[in-house]
């Protein structure tokens, strides 16, 4: 799991995040839902390392954040932003490849180039792989982010090590099927020892993909729930300052929101 | 076409045009060389051949001028290349010439100050120092101006790119300012010093410049190579390549260092030469690949062969004098990077190259 | 003898070969092997080797020595502060011969190096020392006579206008601007005082209109507007880029002065001001002509490039 511990961050005079201590169930897909500036992205940035917290600690599992290695952290944790800007040519597989950077010296292994064709073989990238990344459509790109991502934490067949998977609004700019290619791929791997943490903007989709949610508000965690039907609906009005009304999907029964101001 | 070959293939047909380049330069002049001519000259040096009086002149034309002349040129080749490579690879910017972050234009003014104030008093620091005034100098300006800019355009820790570019940009302005006051207020014979030396020229090679621009060439060149994969990942953003397991500061300010150490001691020795370190790169980046750990080594190897045309270039066109190898590569780098930009703007929309 | 490149094995200098084969700079044909070779860097010697009649051991020049018309046939070996040593060398020079003035230092070292003579004669900042060089010159050139006679008629014609030139002592003196055209950095440049075109005007019954002293100074309106000059002399290159005493006028700033409205703005050939040499009298006279040319004295006529001195 990802346990945060006491985390503050402060620019200058300002609180942007604290104090939140929670702790992200292992082996789930953790969402975490909120307005804007609430801090989500702050805190999704401390909890993979990219940010120093002014407080507080950060650990997976057992081991605290600070005394991994940059190497050490980038062989255990992945993360998939919204969007990667890449100017030069670069053909899909060497991107691909440089997320199996941080398990190699200076050549890359049989093993590595293997897993760079499985992960690419898993979001149907396969066909593409030598083209240069910049011809790509914005979901195809994505894609290739993903495959990346993949290949960086790809538990081999025995899945001893527990890996992390950071998603950061990875889908704001896709449509509905790369949405939801997208994230059925993510949910795959937490057949594989690993721990999902995402931040996702579009709250049904959220329900459908997640299974816990930590709601913030005013950088501060003020709800957590392990089921979908256990976010009440007055505290998603409150944060999110909508009117929310629940209606049941008539074909399986489950929650989707509709939502006026 | 060079798409179809691997990289050791690429590495050794730039290694076979290097050659022929190579020994084309060394063999062309205001003095010809045939390579028969070349080798009894190295074996006559070596001990493995007698000497003869009738080669004398064009042995001693051969070894003492012509050679290190000839090596000088391809090893500033390589610098500006490496140069132009890890300056686009850190600002993940094709447009970025290693005298863009202030090193060449520093360099020029350190060795203007020689020039120019070399006798007065100011600077008689400088007289022990012989004939190395100039180098020395020279670096100490690249290394200050580029620390300057470094300095200018970092806060909490951070550096970031565009106040990089733009306080290079300040930056090449003053030194350029301060050259040009030196220029004015020289008298008449040390302008004319400085401005035929800021084209950039090969002429006064010996051994000992060249030796000490390839040994820091190397030295950069090595280490460098350590980085390509960082600087792959850099491609993707700071943030990203932080996720990998890189640290772009460090990585950013390590490789600036080297990158200034390397130009600053190359631009001291031939003068200011532009457009290499841009062109370079570019034409790599469109005939093969955009992987650093591809384009590190072949820039090496394609700079030296450019330089060693442009050189051959400088010494037949008005014999038996010398045309100044700035203008050659200004003459044929303007161009060049013109029609990049066109072809860009032609596939706009799939980024800088397509 | 310079060898012609062989060269059919290097495809890519094939095109750059054929340039160098184009390329053999001047015509050595009909020279013995065992003359001596000199390549001479200076436009001063260079005018008075011909003066001599010691020229035609002469292989190269430089590139701003063009007095007397026949050095133009030579190959040149650069702009004098840019030389390279093997465009020298290929020369196959006997001696390397030069008043000082070159760059870059490095040169020098690299021909010593291949064991090529050097021969650096100065001429110094006066009338007697410039003699001294062309009797140095006659001695070493074995053209004693010549130089004894050369220098005698120069030593005589210095008194002759001198004496002459004293008659300006006492009587106003005219303000007179010096202008030069730099090729090299593409500018105008005024001459200020000190130096030996400052020297010859003086002689000649004039005052520099620029006060500083020492070389030169790039030419501004400002720097015009301050001279106010009554007179101006513009070298030969930068005059004739105008091409007449009225177009002359137009260059910012001299419209406004004395010279610019009474068209008094003359042309003078570089060679004849800026160096001592057996010209200075004439050219002294030349100058009188333009400061005073109510009291025409005997001068000859038409002094712009005269042939040099008639040789023993």
């Amino acid at each position: 799991m990802v346990e945060i511990r006491g985390v503050r961050y402060d620019v200058g005079d300002t609180r942007i995040l604290g104090e939140v201590s929670t702790a992200f169930r292992p082996h789930r897909f953790n969402v975490i839902l909120g307005p804007n500036g609430a801090g989500k992205s702050t805190l999704l940035r401390i909890a993979t390392g990219l940010l120093h917290p002014t407080a507080g600690t950060v650990r997976y599992g057992d081991r605290p954040l600070a005394g991994l290695s940059a190497l050490a952290l980038a062989r255990t944790r992945a993360v998939l932003s919204q969007h990667v800007e890449l100017a030069f040519p670069l053909a899909v597989e060497d991107v691909v490849l440089m997320g199996r950077y941080p398990h190699y010296g200076r050549t890359a292994t049989t093993l590595d180039r293997e897993i760079v064709h499985r992960a690419l073989q898993l979001v149907g990238m396969v066909p593409k792989r030598t083209q240069p990344y910049p011809t790509l459509s914005g979901g195809e790109q994505q894609k290739v982010q993903m495959a990346r991502v993949l290949a960086q934490i790809w538990n081999y067949d025995d899945a001893s090590e527990h890996k992390y998977l950071f998603l950061d609004e990875p889908t704001s700019s896709l449509d509905v099927h790369y949405q939801l290619h997208l994230l059925d791929t993510a949910r795959e791997l937490l057949r594989y020892n690993c721990t999902i943490v995402a931040i996702l903007h579009d709250l049904n989709v959220a329900f459908q993909y997640g299974d816990s949610f930590f709601l913030l508000e005013g950088g501060r965690v003020v709800h957590e729930a392990d089921c979908a039907d256990e976010v009440p609906g007055d505290v998603i009005e409150r944060v999110f300052q909508v009117s929310a009304r629940r209606v049941s999907d008539p074909v399986n029964g489950s929650g989707l929101w509709r939502f006026s101001l | 076409m060079l798409k179809r070959l691997s990289f050791a293939q690429t590495y050794l047909l730039l290694g076979v045009l290097l050659v022929i380049s190579l020994v084309a330069s060394a063999g062309i002049g205001a003095f010809s060389f045939t390579p028969a001519e070349m080798l009894r000259y190295l074996g006559q040096r070596l001990g493995w051949v007698p000497m003869t009086s009738a080669d004398a002149l064009g042995r001693s034309v051969f070894l003492t001028l012509r050679l290190p002349r000839v090596l000088l040129a391809g090893i500033s080749g390589a610098v500006l290349g490496v140069s132009g490579t890890l300056m686009q690879g850190l600002f993940r910017n094709p447009i970025v010439e290693p005298g863009l972050v202030g090193t060449s234009a520093g360099a020029a003014l350190g060795a203007a100050l020689v020039f120019v104030l070399g006798g007065n008093t100011a600077l008689a620091f400088t007289r022990p120092l012989g004939s190395l005034a100039v180098p020395v100098l020279a670096f100490l300006g690249a290394f200050g101006a580029t620390m300057l800019v470094y300095r200018l355009s970092t806060s909490f820790g951070k550096v970031n790119v565009f106040t990089l570019l733009l306080a290079g940009i300040a930056v090449n302005a003053v030194a350029s300012a301060g050259t040009g006051f030196l220029s004015y207020i020289a008298h008449d014979p040390q302008a004319r010093n400085i401005t035929f030396w800021n084209l950039g020229t090969f002429t006064t090679a010996d051994w000992k410049g060249t030796e000490m621009v390839g040994l820091f060439f190397v030295l950069c060149f090595l280490w460098s190579l350590r980085y390509g994969k960082s600087l792959n990942a850099l491609m993707l953003g700071e943030n990203e390549a932080a996720f990998l397991g890189v640290n772009p500061q460090r990585l950013i300010l390590q490789l600036l260092i080297v990158n200034t150490i390397m130009v600053a001691v190359d631009t001291s020795m031939v003068g200011v030469i532009a457009f290499v370190g841009l062109v370079i790169p570019h034409m790599l980046r469109m005939l093969k690949s955009s992987d650093y750990t591809f384009l590190l080594p072949a820039s090496a190897l394609f700079g030296a062969v450019l330089m060693e045309v442009i050189d051959i270039v400088a010494r037949v066109i008005i014999p038996p004098a010398e045309l100044p190898i700035g203008i050659i590569t200004a003459v044929i780098g303007a161009p060049v990077f013109l029609w990049i930009l066109l072809r860009e703007r032609q596939r706009a929309g799939v980024g800088f190259y397509g | 003898m310079p060898r012609f490149p062989q060269r059919p094995r290097v495809a890519l200098a094939m095109l750059l070969a054929l340039a160098a084969a184009c390329s053999r700079p001047g015509n050595d044909a009909a020279r013995d092997p065992a003359s001596p070779r000199i390549v001479v860097v200076s436009k001063q010697i260079n005018e008075f080797m011909y003066e001599l009649g010691a020229e035609h051991d002469i292989v190269a020049k430089d590139l701003t020595s063009i007095y007397p018309r026949e050095i133009m046939k030579l190959p040149s070996v650069g702009y004098h502060r840019a030389l390279s040593a093997e465009g020298i060398i290929s020369m196959r020079p006997t001696v390397f011969l030069t008043d000082g003035n070159l760059g870059p230092a490095a040169v020098l070292t690299q021909l010593r190096k291949v064991g090529i003579p050097i021969v650096i004669m100065k001429p110094g900042s006066t009338v007697d020392s410039a003699q001294m060089l062309m009797t140095a010159l006659g001695t070493r050139f074995h053209h004693e006579h010549a130089a004894d006679s050369i220098v005698a008629q120069w030593k005589q014609g210095m008194h002759d206008v001198l004496q002459d030139t004293l008659k300006w002592a006492g009587k106003p003196r005219p303000r007179v601007l010096i202008i030069h055209f730099g090729q090299i950095i593409n500018n105008y440049l005024a001459i200020k005082r000190g130096g030996v075109p400052d020297q010859l005007l003086r002689w000649a019954g004039g005052d520099n209109a620029i006060d500083s002293v020492g070389g030169m100074a790039r030419l501004t309106p400002e720097l015009i507007a301050k001279a106010q000059p009554d007179i101006i002399i513009a070298t030969d290159v930068g005059f004739d880029r105008y091409g007449s005493a009225a177009k002359f006028a137009t260059m910012p700033g001299v419209a406004l002065t004395p010279a610019g409205k009474s068209g008094r703005i003359y042309k003078i050939y570089e060679q004849q001001i800026m160096y001592y040499g057996p010209r200075t009298p004439a050219a002294i006279r030349e100058i009188e002509g333009m400061l005073h040319p109510e009291l025409a004295s005997a001068a000859p006529a038409g002094g712009n490039a005269q042939p040099a001195a008639a040789r023993p």
